[in-house]
């Protein structure tokens, strides 16, 4: 049991201890009144008892009071209201008590002095000594006649004694009549009695009343409320003879009485006035009764009283404790009710006190609390759906292929997603709350989207849908983006902008469009070539025997000119049918460092004064491709690369093969811009051919169209030469990307892979590339 | 007849609430100042005890004998002439004791009588509260000596004391008497016409 329970149990045995004294003094009071010697016995008890019912229920209030003053200093909820209610309710129960206390504590003084007036008693003093003189005529009367009596039986003797005594006792209507001789003896008896007893000696003050000499009289008082008067009186010496001790009193005296004989006399007062004299007895002695107790009365009333009123002003000090806690403690649950649910707590319910107002106001804050609860659940399932839908959101934004990213007017980065980056080639996830223009310090593309973002921004266009060219390394990126106010956050100025990079998209529709092109040059053209062919060597056949020598040579130029042109006609449209076409290819395996120091020195003996530097990989193993298309792309970009050096001095082409791992190119792609990295000497996948001059490099404009038909910077080009290249590259699942270098000059790298495995994971590799591109 | 004669303060086999009861009275103290005053001075003060007491048996009945010795002094006196009525109490008591139990009662019965002055005839009246018996006497001194003799008073037939030991133990009370059953819960704590001497008890053997 802890200290709390400990605690409580003790003051309720307290309470139940002046409970039990309270009830047990009052129930020993109530069954010792009608009993004097069990009240005597159990006096003690009851004020025991009444002191421990005092005591303990002074205890308990003292404990009410110190929790009421303590709660009301801590300001505790609802102790002001409870103390405010202790008060009036001690005020409406004091002042009426001490207003009766006062009163009957004089009522009780002035009634029980009331009770003993000198006036009653001096009544009642009267009314004594009124009846005593009234009893002491008669006892005169019955004494003096007594002494007569005495007087006359001096000289009597046996018969007359006797008849004397009866005669007297019928004359007087005394009750006994007795003759006593000198040893207190009865030698003559007359009585009232139908069957007198033999009399016993007299009383002893009779007898030592009349050794003095003179006649006894006495008033008695009986049980039955009569009075009886006894005289005695001395008979003298007579003249008789001595008394004879055998005689029989009842029978008669036979003897006369002795010197110091006497008679005895008992009269009964008459009835009435035995009856007042017994009433005015009876009053004087219940009054001396009554007046004897009159202090200890009053002092009784008064602690009785003032016990009763302690007893009272306790129990009802205490029932106003209890009354005003009982009536507070909804209140207090009401305002701890609150306070708890103004923190958040909504699962408070408060115990209903009773049915009257009070409990329905607790009834209505438990209906409200109950609400609020299943409205803050309500709102934590839609927060927490919202919270779903958000990261749901996110993790759609961040596999979605689109840049997203949120930005306000002062082009603070809310919000962005990982294609974001990826398109706009910088770690925007990371910078999220910065300024745009910060993170986009280094970065050329960012820049220049932040530059472009700012100034329509900054114009006050917040919805747009538009293509955008960004600087890339590799030429340039064309992006779609969209941007468009977030509905709710219009006060933030929040933006979203949305975009696409279409590079690849662009270059596809154009490779697709220029493919359909060339077919169609090559079908419509090269049709009429051949008639037209045919026709100039039969004008030249036919005319010319018939000719002049002056004609026949201008036939001859003519129709010469006329199949040059045609056959210069057929190669251009044979070429636009190479590129539109997609010949099967022949797969061998070969030594690329071979194939590339074969073409290399054919190009050489060509052009002497060509400078073909090689640097080749001497780990490259055999490569898996079609000999003569390697053979092509090899002679395509050397040729590109002399006809760029045309003109030049100190002009030289460098050829270069490099084992590269396929995820190692996959990451040296993404790492741009940012040096090459060396592959591993173990690493098998991808061949890397970069070929590179240092001559004027590719023009800005035509960077990111390189690789399309009839794109070149030469005046004498098809600008078919890179759009084979790239369609060779692309048919061995490789990658190809042209650029300038920083140093100077152009540099152009093809990635083939080494075999059909490479292949499948170049080509793995590319899709994922190309997904990225096609994303943007 | 009697035998092993003592005078105890406490009956045997009864616990007393007067001890526990004086601490708490002085919590009234000031209430309670009067009646102290009159304590000290009570009018019953004076030579009050049981001299001797013993039990004859006469034909199987039990019968008392005691010789007490009432107080009597002039406050008496006055209040008697006052019309007060006081209270004589003899109360005696049989019990069996027993070793580890409360001791068994086998009598518990009190004598009461009443003293009063009878104003109208001068004279002092003695009544048993148990008879019609009324006996006057002409002073104080008389009926306080009629009081304090006690002869063969039938208590107990002997068949119903049961196996011994019994022990007897005799008190003798004087009170202030026929007063309101009211006013005597009233006055049960500031009532100083209130003595009681000492148990006089003795092993009684047949």
């Amino acid at each position: 049991m802890d200290a709390h329970a400990l605690k409580r149990a003790a003051l309720r045995l307290l309470a139940a201890v002046a409970l039990c004294a309270g009830l047990a003094a009052l129930a020993l009071l109530a069954l010792s009144v009608e009993n004097s010697a069990t009240f005597t016995r159990w006096q003690p008890w009851i004020l025991l008892f009444s002191i421990c019912g005092v005591l303990a229920l002074g205890v308990l209030l003292t404990r009410k009071l110190w929790q009421l003053y303590r709660d009301f200093r801590n300001h505790v909820p609802g102790s002001r209201l409870a103390m405010r209610t202790v008060w009036i309710f001690g005020s409406l129960v004091i002042a009426p008590l001490v207003i009766v206390y006062l009163f009957s504590l004089d009522f009780i003084n002035r009634g029980i002095d009331s009770w003993f007036r000198v006036e009653i008693k001096q009544g009642l003093n009267d009314a004594v000594v009124l009846s005593r003189a009234a009893l002491d005529l008669r006892l005169r009367e019955q004494a003096r006649r007594t002494d007569s009596l005495a007087h006359a039986l001096r000289t009597l003797s046996g018969t007359a004694l006797l008849s004397r005594l009866e005669d007297e006792r019928r004359a007087t209507e005394a009750q006994d009549i007795i003759v006593y001789d000198a040893e207190n003896r009865p030698i003559a008896v007359s009585s009232a009695a139908s069957t007198p007893e033999q009399p016993g000696p007299p009383v002893p003050e009779v007898i030592l009343q009349l050794a003095t000499g003179r006649p006894y009289v006495s008033l008695n008082p009986l049980a039955n409320g009569r009075y009886t008067i006894t005289t005695a009186a001395p008979i003298g010496v007579g003249p008789g003879s001595a008394p004879d001790a055998d005689a029989d009193p009842a029978a008669g005296p036979a003897v006369a009485h002795g010197p110091t004989s006497y008679v005895l006399i008992n009269y009964m007062v008459p009835l009435e006035l035995s009856a007042l004299a017994e009433a005015v007895q009876h009053t004087s002695s219940q009054y001396g009764d009554l007046s004897a107790v009159r202090e200890p009365l009053k002092i009784s009333f008064r602690l009785t009283l003032t016990l009763v009123v302690l007893l009272t002003l306790l129990a009802a000090i205490y029932g106003a404790i209890f009354s005003a806690q009982r009536l507070t403690r909804p209140v207090q649950d009401l305002i701890a009710g609150t306070r708890a649910v103004g923190k958040g707590d909504f699962g408070t319910r408060l115990p209903l006190p009773s049915r009257d107002e009070m409990g329905f106001l607790v009834h209505s804050f438990n209906d409200m609390t109950k609400r609020l609860r299943r409205t803050s659940e309500e709102a934590a399932r839609s927060r927490q759906a919202v919270e779903r839908e958000r990261e749901r959101l996110s993790i759609i934004l961040s596999r979605l292929s689109t840049g997203v990213i949120v930005t306000d007017h002062e082009l603070v980065l809310h919000s962005a997603n990982q294609s974001a980056s990826s398109i706009l080639a910088s770690r925007l996830e990371s910078g999220l709350g910065q300024p745009l223009a910060t993170l986009a310090a280094g970065h050329p593309r960012l820049s220049a989207f932040v530059a472009e973002l700012g100034q329509r921004l900054s114009a006050g266009v917040l919805e747009w849908r538009e293509q955008l060219g960004l600087p890339g390394e590799s030429g340039q990126r064309v992006l779609l983006w969209a941007g468009t106010p977030l509905p709710d956050e219009r006060e933030r100025g929040l933006v979203v902008i949305v975009f696409d990079d279409i590079t690849a998209l662009l270059a596809a529709q154009r490779e697709a469009a220029w493919g359909e092109v060339a077919r169609r040059l090559a079908h419509e053209i090269k049709n009429p070539l051949t008639p037209i062919q045919l026709s100039a060597e039969r004008l030249r056949r036919k005319l010319l025997p018939a000719m002049n020598a002056e004609d026949s040579l201008l036939l001859e130029r003519a129709t010469h000119t006329i199949v040059q042109q045609v056959d210069a006609m057929k190669q251009m449209v044979n070429a636009f049918s190479e590129y539109a076409r997609a010949p099967d290819m022949q797969l061998a395996r070969f030594n690329l460092n071979q194939l590339v120091s074969e073409v290399a020195e054919l190009y050489r003996l060509q052009d002497p004064s060509a400078e073909i530097r090689l640097a080749l990989d001497a780990r490259l193993p055999e490569i898996e491709a079609d000999r003569g298309r390697v053979r092509q792309i090899l002679a395509n970009l050397i040729t590109n690369g002399i006809e760029a050096l045309a003109g030049r001095p100190h002009g030289s082409v460098e050829i270069g093969t490099q084992l590269q791992d396929a995820q190692l190119q996959e990451v040296e792609l993404q790492e741009t811009p940012g040096p090459a990295l060396a592959a591993p000497a173990s690493a098998r996948g991808v061949v890397q051919i970069c070929v590179r001059d240092n001559g004027p490099g590719f023009r800005k404009e035509i960077l990111g169209r390189l690789f399309d038909p009839y794109v070149t910077s030469k005046p004498r080009g098809t600008g078919l030469g890179l759009a084979i290249v790239k369609r060779i590259v692309e048919e061995h699942g490789g990658r190809i990307e042209a650029e300038n270098r920083p140093e100077g000059g152009a540099r152009v790298r093809v990635w083939l892979p080494l075999s059909a495995e490479d292949r499948a994971l170049l080509a793995g590799v590319e899709r994922r590339m190309e997904l990225r591109r096609e994303r943007a | 007849m009697a035998a092993s004669l003592k005078m105890t303060s406490a009956r045997p086999g009864r616990f007393r609430a007067s001890r526990l009861l004086a601490l708490l009275l002085s919590l009234l103290l000031p209430y309670l100042a009067p009646m102290g005053s009159a304590l000290a001075q009570g009018p019953l003060d004076g030579n009050f005890q049981i001299d001797a007491a013993y039990i004859v048996l006469d034909h199987d009945v039990l019968e008392l004998n005691a010789r007490i010795r009432y107080p009597d002094n002039e406050r008496i006196r006055n209040a008697l002439q006052d019309g007060v009525t006081l209270a004589f109490d003899v109360e005696v008591a049989i019990a069996r004791p027993r070793r580890f139990w409360f001791n068994a009662t086998l009598l518990d019965t009190t004598l009461r009588r009443e003293l009063t002055y009878h104003a109208v005839t001068g004279r002092y009246l003695v009544r048993n509260e148990a008879s019609v018996e009324q006996q006057s006497y002409a002073t104080l001194d008389e009926a306080l000596e009629r009081l304090g003799n006690i002869g063969d008073l039938p208590i107990l037939v002997q068949s119903q004391l049961g196996p011994g030991p019994w022990q007897v133990a005799v008190r003798a009370g004087v009170s202030r008497g026929r007063m309101p059953s009211a006013l005597r819960a009233l006055m049960f704590w500031s009532d100083d016409w209130h003595r009681q001497s000492g148990w006089y008890t003795w092993m009684l053997t047949l």
